[in-house]
């Protein structure tokens, strides 16, 4: 997947470029720089830094497939930093197994949560979110999971909408 | 000097000093603390997240709530760098090498409070100093021009890249993406739209806001899920300060007397120092205090200075990055950064003109970073019980909070979903940066300098009729293009120096 990234980032630095070189003036008729000439410095810099980056991160995946080793886990770069100043494998910071299915389905139920919100309101699309995610991830108890799905939305709720007086999306029953 | 130093610090005590300052400061400082204790959640995150529930608030008391998220996380991040061996937060990671071995000593206790003094001592020290530097240091910055910011901008992004390890490249690609970001909406210079792709949600540009709850927030969040963090048990653990063995005995005192100095000293410059920041200078502040011990073999087996030093260090550091962004309007890491959205949030320009404008806002600041060290101490140290058993709740309960606080609070800020759908894009972005090496920190410092740096690198190119030449003409430029060049080159030399000292090696071996 490091790859893939990789060559996705590329891909939008392309578009980036591009999209600006064709909507935007470079340079105005008493040649100053315009609105267009910083977005295509960054433009150029990202396309040849990431054409670069996906370089390296190609013949690393290679290197890893012909020498039959599984790529070492990549952890953040704080931890890499510091793995780098003790002397320690990174993974031993930060690491361990990886839960990338656990990963989509919150992502997928943050989706919901935010694609809901607008119809249902937000007091009852939090309800759903906490209820969903914590009879996902938290079966064992069923009891303080409605409670705590009830609870947690009730009180943010109050505090966002009375207390700090924000704009929530509103439920067709007025909250 | 002094009597005026005086006379600004009584009018901020009289702002932060005041019942809502006070109140607002200690829940801050109390946020700050439970922000530290859950790994894999940093300032930064704890923040950005938090930013929206201080909507009702006034600019001043809500920076004063935030900044005390801010340094307030450095106490609560060592909790658990001592009791489990997990740090908190990266500023705290030292601070488990001698932390962790002192509470498998069975002298936790001691550890506690010793790291609270230290933080607290750091932390008064760094206050200080930034009250006797940020004042002289925008006066000094008043003089700067264009070509001065946009290189200091420079070297504090090439610094925090500098500071991933191998992962430098992927550094600077995230600062490029921020940039990029930031150049979406109306051109100050010519008024023209950019990137918004006729939608009039953008028109205003990327919202910050959005940017970094999605990216140090929800990227986080689904980090530590990745890591597994939602599937681990509580940790049951149990600290009383009515134990006999609680408190630190005359000669841990003794013992460390200079390094609380020493820490101190060496985590403030570390602070002010663009792109280092809390991590650096707590490693650096552990490194010395070990050269320096006549016993260096006791460290990392549970010897008191080598918790006091990083302690000391982080909590200076963290004072120290407010001048940088008091004075010159600059952060130098991603906590500050977000610090530096909110200030501008809120109407406020930091720079050097901002002390002259603002007194109350800069000296209530300053002021409530006196206060604030004096109630986390008392937190640090009488409510450690109450801390622990916030380890009791399972990371499975925290991450619907997270989200909650997340969504409603991107939401709130504008009522728009499309700010909140860009908070989502940007937690999967996040999540992916941190996966593979990416720097999250780059991308929102740099989001938030976007347009600081276009329009000083245009004024220098249009002043300079093209040729950049302030970048070498004016002195304090010169010296900082001189500081831009050698943070480029020295690395790359170094490893070509490695590289052919490991090749001679190989030939004669």
């Amino acid at each position: 997947m490091k790859k893939w990234f990789a060559a996705a980032l590329l891909v939008l630095a392309i578009g980036y470029t591009i999209y600006g070189l064709t909507t935007l003036t470079l340079v105005t008729s008493s040649g100053r720089p315009a609105a267009g000439f910083f977005p295509l410095v960054i433009g150029v810099l990202l396309i040849l830094s990431t054409a670069v980056n996906l370089w390296g991160d190609v013949r690393e995946w290679r290197a890893a497939r012909q020498n039959g080793v599984a790529p070492r886990h990549l952890a953040d770069p704080e931890a890499e930093a510091k793995a780098d100043t003790f002397g320690v494998d990174a993974h031993a910071i930060d690491g361990g197994p990886e839960f990338g299915r656990d990963v989509f389905i919150v992502f997928a139920y943050i989706c919901a949560f935010v694609a809901i919100m607008k119809i249902v309101g937000a007091l009852i699309a939090m309800v759903m979110f906490m209820l969903a995610f914590l009879f996902t991830f938290n079966r064992a108890h069923p009891v303080s999971n409605v409670i705590y799905s009830l609870a947690l939305p009730g009180f943010l709720y109050g505090l966002f909408k009375i207390l700090l007086n924000a704009s929530l999306p509103t439920s067709p029953f007025g909250f | 000097m002094f009597a005026e130093i005086v006379s600004n610090l009584s009018l901020g005590l009289s702002v932060a000093g005041s019942p809502e300052g006070f109140l607002f400061l200690v829940i801050g400082a109390f946020l700050g603390m439970i922000v530290g204790l859950f790994p894999g959640f940093g300032p930064a995150a704890g923040i950005a997240v938090l930013i929206p529930m201080t909507f009702g608030l006034t600019p001043t008391i809500a920076i004063i709530m935030l900044a005390g998220i801010y340094y307030g996380s450095m106490y609560g991040g060592t909790i658990t760098s001592i009791l489990i061996n997990t740090p908190g937060e990266s500023a705290t990671v030292a601070s488990t090498i001698d932390g962790y071995p002192l509470a498998q000593k069975g002298r936790a206790g001691p550890a506690l409070v010793m790291q609270a003094i230290a933080s607290f001592f750091g932390g008064t020290v760094g206050v200080i100093l930034i009250t006797a530097l940020a004042p002289s240091l925008a006066n000094f910055a008043a003089s700067f021009g264009p070509s001065e910011y946009f290189l200091i901008i420079a070297v504090g992004l090439l610094m925090l890249t500098t500071m991933m390890g191998d992962n430098k490249f992927k550094g600077f690609i995230s600062a490029l993406i921020g940039f990029a970001i930031g150049t979406v909406g109306v051109d100050v210079m010519s008024g023209q739209q950019r990137y918004t792709f006729g939608s009039p949600e953008l028109i205003g540009g990327v919202y910050f806001v959005a940017v970094a709850i999605g990216l140090f927030g929800i990227g986080e969040l689904l980090h530590c899920i990745f890591n597994g963090q939602h599937r681990e048990p509580a940790k049951r653990l149990r600290v009383s300060f009515r134990d006999k063995e609680f408190w630190p005995s005359k000669t841990d005192y003794h013992e460390s007397r200079w390094t609380f100095w020493r820490g101190s000293v060496i985590g403030f410059i570390a602070g002010v120092l663009p792109g280092s920041g809390a991590t650096l200078g707590s490693i650096i502040g552990y490194s010395v205090e070990k050269k320096v011990a006549k016993d260096p073999e006791k460290f990392g087996k549970g010897e008191m200075r080598g918790l006091v030093a990083p302690e000391a260090a982080n909590n200076a550091a963290s004072a120290g990055a407010m001048v940088p962004l008091l004075s010159l309007g600059i952060p130098g890491s991603g906590a500050t950064a977000v610090l530096l959205g909110a200030f501008l949030m809120w109407g406020l320009q930091p720079g050097p003109l901002l002390i002259v404008n603002d007194p109350e806002f800069v000296w209530g600041l300053i002021a409530s970073m006196y206060l604030g060290n004096m109630i986390l101490i008392a937190m640090s140290i009488f409510a450690i019980p109450l801390f622990v058993k916030f380890l009791d709740i399972p990371y499975v309960n925290v991450v619907p909070v997270i989200v909650l606080l997340c969504v409603i609070g991107a939401f709130a800020i504008n009522a728009s979903i499309v700010e909140t759908w860009i908070l989502v894009g940007s937690g999967l972005i996040g999540f992916a940066m941190k996966k593979y090496g990416y720097s999250p920190a780059a991308t929102v410092l740099a989001l938030v300098l976007g347009s600081m740096a276009e329009e000083t690198f245009l004024q220098t190119y249009i002043i300079s009729q093209g040729t950049m030449s302030l970048f070498w003409e004016r002195p304090v430029s010169l010296v900082l293009s001189i500081i831009l060049v050698a943070v480029i080159l020295v690395p790359i030399a170094l490893n070509l120096i490695n590289r052919s000292r490991k090749r001679q090696s190989a030939m004669q071996g």
